[in-house]
């Protein structure tokens, strides 16, 4: 039956929108690129990064590297197209704006960290340093919100369906040996094309 | 003065379906005022995004929510907006309402269901209550559920069997799973009496449905093939067929409308624009959910009611009711497993499909002798993969989980053991503490006060809860599980909502009567969980179903 206890402990998403907004308001606001309005895209999205993107892109790869102990092939956040999936989630018509902003400024701040502990942009940073200047910032209340957030879409990313512009060739499925569902959904039929996203008056508004 | 209609439903979930086709089948005008979207077979898909990650078939807790009122520790009472707090009481939001995404376990209650206050007597600080009906008055409406419906099962004769009209279900059971044979062969050993669990999911195709397909994705997703006995597939379709029923989605109903006798005249709604409209039909039927279904009645104030419909001895709202227990889960490592029998337990697809009802009631000196238990159901871990990795989100330390070690935690939940779990169902009693009001200082989009609902718990609960988990865990053990462990809590399961508009014989206890029509109002009936004096100890899907056939037979002599 799957008995639905879900509330989140202690956490007060009003409380956390509101802090994200206060935050982001004291940073500049980073370039947004704009992907297909209401869409997903499923373009290559590694080729010629700047920042923000440069910078979230190097935070995925640390935090979920290509490799691992064992001889079999296990995939690493670019890989899955994690960049991706996240840009395209950022578009998503149901994605508060106070949450992209904070996400896309979390950069500036993470590369002022870097800059001045190491004197360097985070991107350009050892894999010591950089797992240094994170462990850092996940200390602070909105460091920590912020890679929540970030490693909340790179799971995503490796484990929704390859309709997301995640989960590139099914490579998180096939790395974790999960088996999927079917059907599976096409592109006009994403979950923001449904349902109470789709209804006529969402669609007017958006 | 001639109405639109004859009939007029709001709501389209299980509590409406029954009395929608039976009354469209009858050549009735039945119109049906939904809140939320008509989605269809082909708008279903295997999608965690669509079905578990985001809000798709419930409303944006901006626009729509509730305020939930729990304990403190220092006995306080403590209301918080759920578009602050994140705790989605919503179900599901469209045709067909929350039937589309329900697992389809399904059980009867038992006759000792219906009296249970003369059965087991009163349990202090619970308001027990026997029914206004006995089982044998719902059994023709369950067995026929089983047919409308389309229940899959399988009668093992056990103790407490209760009676049946029909020697066997319509449907053979659905297909199950490897891991079946283990939980029978645990049970044997420790004299247990395992059984098939009935399921609303066609094992065969019935009436222009598909049967299932065993994608292994039920509970939480909408059905792709029409194989669950959601309202919509098993119902809905058929009356729209006949040509007497109108289906308006997207239409939010605030307020009944009623005259200086008390009659509903109207429904006043909102359409797909949030333009006000409204509708007169003979006879109004409101299944929207036990919650919404209450704060609707509150809302429609007219001039024999100034507190809301069907509130003047204050009963409105009361003896609201989730269902008690918790929950558990032992590991079954495929590395102790030879490597024939470890592929037959990664199967995805076929139903665990057993259960146990051997302490429905039981003897016991903590319990000071004859009580009343529940059943214990057996599942598999949702195989949910981006729920399934937040078990490695954090590591031992608290912190983050990343890098290596993520992934090293991510190939281990995935690939290093199948998980069984058990689910335990015993009453939540009906308690002061747990009803729903109008929060009048948070309103929903459209201007209307919310629900507010106070979620106390009654200690007994928790006190059976517990009593069913060990015995589960005494399952797991004997199958040789690691890792065993289970929880039991007060904390209400939002998908496992009744009553609020209590059925009885007084009017001063009780919002409707025998007949789930409102005692003082001559054409209004509500036919969702709403009605339930008590819950009994299953889930209540099946009896929703029954309850509102039986009601569809009633109202069919009035119009």
């Amino acid at each position: 039956m799957n008995k639905q206890h879900s509330k989140l402990p202690g956490i007060n998403r009003r409380q956390f929108i509101q802090a994200i907004a206060a935050l982001s308001a004291s940073w500049p606001i980073a370039g947004m690129a704009s992907l297909e309005p209401l869409g997903v895209s499923h373009i290559e999205t590694y080729k010629n990064l700047s920042d923000p993107w440069l910078t979230i892109a190097s935070v995925q790869e640390h935090l979920f590297p290509a490799g691992d102990s064992s001889s079999q092939p296990s995939p690493g956040a670019k890989d899955i197209a994690a960049l991706r999936f996240l840009r395209n989630m950022l578009e998503a018509p149901d994605t508060e704006s106070e949450e992209k902003s904070f996400i896309l400024n979390g950069v500036t701040w993470l590369n002022d960290l870097s800059l001045k502990n190491h004197q360097e942009k985070f991107i350009n940073l050892s894999p010591e340093n950089k797992e240094t200047v994170l462990r850092q910032i996940e200390t602070s209340n909105a460091g920590d919100r912020w890679l929540s957030l970030i490693m909340g879409y790179l799971i995503e990313g490796l484990l929704s369906d390859p309709v997301y512009g995640g989960n590139k060739d099914q490579l998180g499925w096939k790395w974790l040996e999960h088996i999927p569902g079917f059907p599976t959904p096409s592109v006009d039929k994403v979950y923001f094309k449904l349902g109470a996203h789709a209804s006529p008056k969402r669609r007017t508004k958006a | 003065m001639s109405k639109d209609y004859d009939v007029c439903v709001i709501g389209s979930g299980a509590g409406a379906g029954p009395v929608i086709s039976e009354l469209a089948k009858a050549g009735k005008s039945v119109l049906v005022l939904e809140k939320g979207p008509w989605l269809k077979e082909e708008d279903f898909f295997k999608d965690e995004m669509a079905c578990c990650r985001r809000s798709t078939y419930t409303p944006n807790l901006e626009d729509e929510q509730h305020v939930i009122e729990e304990e403190t520790d220092n006995g306080n009472w403590l209301s918080e907006a759920t578009s602050e707090s994140g705790w989605d009481f919503w179900n599901g939001n469209v045709v067909g309402g929350a039937s589309n995404f329900m697992s389809g376990y399904f059980y009867r209650l038992k006759p000792e269901d219906f009296r249970l206050r003369t059965e087991f007597g009163d349990i202090k600080g619970a308001n027990i209550a026997d029914w206004p009906i006995s089982y044998e008055d719902m059994e023709p409406y369950y067995a026929k559920a089983e047919t409308e419906i389309g229940i899959s099962g399988q009668v093992i004769p056990h103790k407490y069997q209760e009676p049946r009209s029909t020697k066997d279900f319509p449907f053979p059971p659905t297909s199950e799973h490897p891991i079946v044979k283990n939980i029978d062969k645990a049970c044997d050993a420790l004299n247990l009496t395992s059984l098939t669990t009935p399921r609303a999911v066609l094992s065969r195709p019935h009436k222009g449905r598909e049967s299932c397909e065993y994608s292994g994705y039920c509970g939480s997703y909408g059905c792709h093939s029409g194989a669950k006995g959601s309202s919509r597939a098993a119902l809905l379709d058929d009356a729209v067929a006949t040509g007497h029923c109108d289906i308006r989605d997207n239409s939010k109903v605030y307020k009944l409308k009623s005259d200086q006798h008390g009659k509903v005249t109207e429904a006043l709604y909102f359409d797909v624009n949030d333009k006000p409209q409204s509708v007169s039909a003979k006879q109004f039927v409101v299944a929207c959910h036990a919650i919404e279904t209450s704060r609707l009645l509150f809302a429609s104030n007219g001039p024999k009611h100034p507190n809301g419909l069907g509130n003047n001895y204050q009963q409105l709202g009361k003896n609201l009711l989730f269902s008690g227990g918790g929950s558990g889960t032992g590991e079954f490592h495929y590395s102790k497993m030879d490597q024939l029998t470890a592929s037959a337990m990664k199967t995805r697809g076929p139903f665990v499909n057993r259960g146990l009802q051997d302490w429905y009631f039981f003897n016991d000196k903590a319990f000071g002798g004859k009580a009343k238990g529940g059943v214990i159901d057996f599942l598999l871990r949702h195989p949910n993969p981006i729920s399934k990795a937040s078990s490695a989100r954090y590591n031992d330390d608290d912190n983050l989980n990343w890098g290596q070690p993520l992934k090293r935690d991510l190939k281990t939940v995935f690939t290093g053991s199948q998980d069984l779990r058990f689910e335990v169902f015993n009453d939540w009693l009906p308690t002061d503490n747990c009803f729903v009001s109008l929060d009048n200082s948070v309103k929903d989009k459209w201007g209307s006060a919310v629900a507010k609902v106070r979620v106390g718990y009654h200690e007994h609960d928790l006190k059976v809860g517990a009593f069913l988990a060990d015995k589960a865990e005494t399952v797991l053990k004997q199958m040789g599980a690691d890792n065993i462990r289970s929880s039991v809590s007060g904390s209400p399961p939002v998908n496992l909502v009744a009553g609020g508009c209590r059925f009885g014989d007084d009017i001063k206890t009780s919002v409707l009567d025998a007949d789930c029509r409102v005692h003082d109002v001559d054409n209004l009936y509500v036919t969702d969980g709403s009605f339930m004096p008590t819950g009994g100890s299953v889930p209540y899907t099946w009896t929703i179903y029954a309850n509102s056939f039986r009601v569809a037979d009633i109202i069919k002599q009035r119009v």
